[in-house]
C-alpha cells in the first residue's frame, strides 16, 4: 500500500510540473514515437480507433478480488498528455459476460494522470477494464485485460499478525465512513463447519437505518488464500437497516476476514470484520 | 532487589514443589493441558458429536424397518452384474466399512479408493468429490456404474420385485407392476447408447415406477448407513478423564508418546485445520497435490463434483427428494466456483484410521508414516505441517492409533 501511495504521490508531483510522462527523453530532445509505453510494468494499449494510448498502473502489478485502485495515464495519438478527459471505467468479466454493480470513481490528477478508485472485482478469474475516453469531440474505447485473479482467491498468502493485534469488533465503520455496520450470529460463538445466519445492521454516518441497500459478501482466510465453502446470500431489507445473511459456513479454525460491499443510493462502501475462530 | 521481592519470586516455585509433594496428584507433565487446549480437545471428542442430523430429502431415513431392509440390500450380491458384488464388498463390515485396496474394485476397477462409511450421515457431501448430497443418492451411484455393481435401475427393480416384495410393500406401499420387466440393462446412461435406447422404450409411467423403486432402495440403504457410527475410542476416554478432573488417570489411558502426539496434532502440526470436530473432518474439499500414478488420468475432484451434484436427478432439489427449496440448504448455498476446487478431494475422517490402510483418494500411501511424511514435506498453505521432527512423526502416529474404537451399526 505504501508503494502505491508513493507512486501516486510521485505521479501527482510529476503531473503538477506539467507532464506525467517525465522521461529524460524530453531533456535529450529526442522525439517520442507515438503510442509509446512510458512506464515499466504498466499495461499499455492503444484505443480501438487509435485516438489514445492508455497505460494502466497497478499496485504491485496485480489486482485482487475485492476493491482495487488503479492509475491511468492517457496520451493522445500525438503522444501528448490528455487533460480534462471524461473517462468511464467498467470492470468486466468477459467469460461470464457481466460487470459489477460498483462504479469506479475517476479523479483527474493532471498531466494525463487519472486515479481510479473503487475498482471492484467480485470473483476469481480473468477480468478486463473497459474504458470509454472522451476528450473534446473525440471518443474512443479500449478493453484492457487484467492479470488473472488467482484461483485460490489471491495468489499470495498473508502471515497472520499477532492474533492479539487483530481487531475482532462486531461493529465497524465502513472504509469511506458512509456506514456503520454490525453483525449478530444466530449461533454463538460463530461456529466452525456449520451453516448458519447472521443479522446485519447497517446505519448511515448520521445514525439512521439504511434502507434497501444492496449487499454482497466476501469471505477470506488471508493465511490460506481461500474463502467460504459456500455462497452466502444477503437478503433484502428485513426491516429498516436490518439484513439477513444466510448460508455462512467457516470450514477452518483461524483468522477469517468477512467483507460486505454495500451500495445504498449513490453511496458505495465496504466494511470488513475479523474473526478468530477456534 | 529487596529481600521481600526476592521472596515473592520464589512463591510459584514453592507452590509447584507443594503440588509435587502431595501424594496421588503426581506431576503429570505431558498430560497437563491448558484451558484453551481442553476447549479444543472437547471439540474433537465423541460427546460433541450431535445426534445424526435429519435428512429432510429422505422421509425413510430414520425408519427402523427401512434400515433393517436397507441392511439386507447392502449385503445382497444379487444386486450386481456377476452376482458377486454388494455394497459390503467395498464397504466391508470387518474393515471399518471400507476395503484394503488402493482403488475400489467391483465388476471392474474404479479411479478412486472406497471411502469408509463411519459417520457418513453427518456429511453434506458424499464421495471424494462430493458429487452426491445425500446418502440415498450416494447409494444409487455405484449400482449403475459399470465398474462397480454393473447393473441398471430396471435390474434393481426386478430384484426387489422378485425377492423383497413383502418387506418393501410394508414400508413403501404397493410395488408397481412393471410389464415386461426383465433383467434388462435399461438405464438413462450417457456411457451406453444401447442401454439408453432400451430405457427410452419404456413408457413415462413405467420409467417413473422403476425410478421410484430404485430411489426407495437407496433411501432404505441410507437408513441403514445412517446407523454406522463411531464408538468410544481411547482418545475419547482420555478427554473424558480430563473433563472429569481425573488427571491422575491420564497416564493410564495414554502413554507419553500418545499425549505428545495429541499435543502436536492440535498444536504445531495444525491437523485440526481440516480434521476438525468429532469426526476429525471438516467435510470440505482441498487439493493437497498428492502425487498419483502417471497411468491415471487427471482427476478434477470437487471441481467436477460441483457440476455433477447440480445436474443430478437424485439431488435434494430433484423430483425424488422429500423436501425442496431452501430446505436443501447445503445445495442451495453450495459454492459453485469450480475453479477453486480443481483436484480438490474431501477431507476423510480419522476415526479408526490406523485400521484401514491404504490412504488418500487413490490409495497412494500404504502406511500412516508415508502420509505424515508427505504432509511434512508439503508447502501447501492449508497443510502447514512443516518443521515436524522424526520424533514428532512417531508421536503423531502413536496418537492416531488412539482414535480407534468399536464401530456401531445396525445388526441383523
Amino acid at each position: 500500500m505504501k508503494r502505491v501511495m508513493l507512486g501516486i504521490l510521485i505521479l501527482g508531483i510529476a503531473g503538477w510540473v506539467g507532464c506525467a510522462t517525465t522521461p529524460s527523453a524530453h531533456d535529450d530532445g529526442d522525439m517520442h514515437i507515438p503510442m509509446t509505453q512510458h512506464y515499466e510494468g504498466s499495461l499499455f494499449k492503444a484505443t480501438e480507433n487509435g485516438e489514445f494510448s492508455v497505460e494502466v498502473l497497478l499496485p504491485d502489478e496485480k489486482v485482487e478480488m475485492g476493491v482495487n485502485k488503479v492509475d491511468l495515464i492517457i496520451h493522445s495519438k500525438e503522444d501528448k498528455d490528455v487533460a480534462g478527459a471524461r473517462i468511464t471505467v467498467t470492470p468486466w468479466m468477459p467469460s461470464m459476460d457481466h460487470g459489477v454493480m460498483e462504479k469506479p470513481v475517476v479523479n483527474e490528477k493532471g498531466g494525463g494522470l487519472y486515479n481510479v478508485k473503487n475498482v471492484v472485482f467480485t470473483m476469481t478469474g480473468d477480468w478486463e477494464l473497459r474504458l470509454e475516453i472522451t476528450s473534446g469531440s473525440t471518443t474512443d474505447t479500449v478493453k484492457i485485460p487484467m492479470p488473472p485473479i488467482g484461483a485460490m482467491g489471491h495468489t499470495h498468502f498473508m502471515k497472520a499478525p499477532d492474533t492479539s493485534q487483530i481487531d475482532t469488533s462486531m461493529e465497524n465503520d465502513s472504509m469511506k465512513g458512509h456506514f456503520t455496520v454490525s453483525f449478530k450470529s444466530d449461533v454463538h460463538p460463530v461456529p466452525i463447519n456449520r451453516l448458519h445466519s447472521w443479522n446485519l445492521s447497517v446505519e448511515s454516518a448520521d445514525g439512521k437505518p439504511v434502507k434497501n441497500a444492496r449487499i454482497k459478501i466476501l469471505g477470506d482466510m488471508p493465511e490460506h488464500g481461500h474463502g467460504f465453502p459456500t455462497e452466502p446470500e444477503v437478503s433484502g431489507t428485513m426491516e429498516d437497516g436490518k439484513y439477513m445473511v444466510e448460508g455462512l459456513k467457516f470450514s477452518m479454525p483461524g483468522w477469517w476476514v468477512v467483507t460486505f460491499h454495500i451500495t445504498a443510493g449513490e453511496m458505495m462502501d465496504h466494511v470488513s470484520f475479523n474473526l478468530l475462530l477456534q | 532487589m529487596t529481600s521481600i521481592k526476592r521472596f515473592q519470586s520464589l512463591i510459584p516455585l514453592v507452590g509447584l514443589l507443594l503440588v509435587l509433594a502431595i501424594p496421588g496428584t503426581g506431576f503429570t507433565g505431558v498430560h497437563e493441558w491448558s484451558p484453551e487446549e481442553v476447549r479444543t480437545l472437547k471439540t474433537l471428542w465423541i460427546k460433541s458429536l450431535p445426534p445424526v442430523p435429519p435428512d429432510p430429502s429422505n422421509a425413510y431415513g430414520d425408519d427402523e424397518h427401512a434400515a433393517s431392509l436397507g441392511r439386507k440390500f447392502f449385503f445382497d450380491k444379487r444386486f450386481s452384474g456377476n452376482a458377486k458384488v454388494s455394497c459390503g464388498t467395498c464397504h466391508r463390515e470387518d474393515y471399518a466399512f471400507t476395503d484394503d485396496l488402493p482403488l475400489a474394485h467391483g465388476m471392474g476397477t474404479t479411479g478412486r479408493r472406497s471411502m469408509t462409511l463411519i459417520g457418513s450421515a453427518y456429511y453434506p457431501w458424499l464421495f471424494w468429490d462430493g458429487r452426491k448430497d445425500s446418502l440415498w443418492s450416494q447409494a444409487l451411484g455405484p449400482l449403475e456404474s459399470t465398474v462397480e455393481h454393473g447393473i441398471s435401475r430396471v435390474f434393481v427393480a426386478s430384484v426387489v420385485l422378485e425377492h423383497y416384495r413383502e418387506e418393501y410393500e410394508k414400508i413403501f406401499g404397493p410395488l408397481p407392476t412393471v410389464e415386461k420387466l426383465g433383467q434388462l440393462p435399461a438405464r438413462p446412461a450417457a456411457d451406453d447408447p444401447s442401454a439408453y435406447k432400451a430405457w427410452l422404450k419404456y413408457s413415462l409411467e413405467d420409467r417413473e415406477a422403476v425410478n421410484r423403486v430404485y430411489v426407495n432402495l437407496g433411501k432404505a440403504i441410507a437408513a441403514y448407513v445412517r446407523t454406522i457410527l463411531p464408538g468410544v475410542s481411547r482418545f475419547d476416554e482420555y478427554v473424558a478423564a480430563i473433563d472429569e478432573g481425573q488427571t491422575g488417570e491420564l497416564g493410564d489411558i495414554f502413554n507419553e508418546q500418545e499425549a505428545q502426539g495429541l499435543r502436536i496434532f492440535i498444536g504445531k502440526a495444525k491437523c485440526t485445520n481440516c480434521h476438525s470436530g468429532s469426526l476429525f473432518s471438516n467435510g470440505e474439499f482441498h487439493n493437497l497435490d498428492i502425487p498419483v500414478s502417471d497411468k491415471m488420468p487427471f482427476d478434477a475432484g470437487r471441481a467436477e463434483g460441483i457440476n455433477l451434484v447440480l445436474g443430478d436427478e437424485f439431488n435434494c432439489l430433484g423430483p425424488f427428494s422429500d423436501t425442496k427449496g431452501k430446505k436443501c440448504q447445503q445445495l442451495w448455498f453450495m459454492d459453485t466456483d469450480t475453479r477453486k476446487y480443481n483436484g480438490a478431494m474431501k477431507t476423510p475422517t480419522l476415526r479408526n484410521v490406523v485400521e484401514r490402510p491404504p490412504y488418500m483418494h487413490a490409495g497412494q500411501f500404504s502406511t500412516i508414516n508415508e502420509v505424515l511424511d508427505f504432509y511434512r514435506r508439503s508447502e501447501n498453505p492449508d497443510i502447514e505441517h512443516q518443521g515436524l521432527t522424526d520424533r514428532d512423526m512417531r508421536a503423531l502416529e502413536a496418537f492416531l492409533g488412539t482414535l480407534s474404537g468399536p464401530i456401531l451399526s445396525l445388526g441383523e
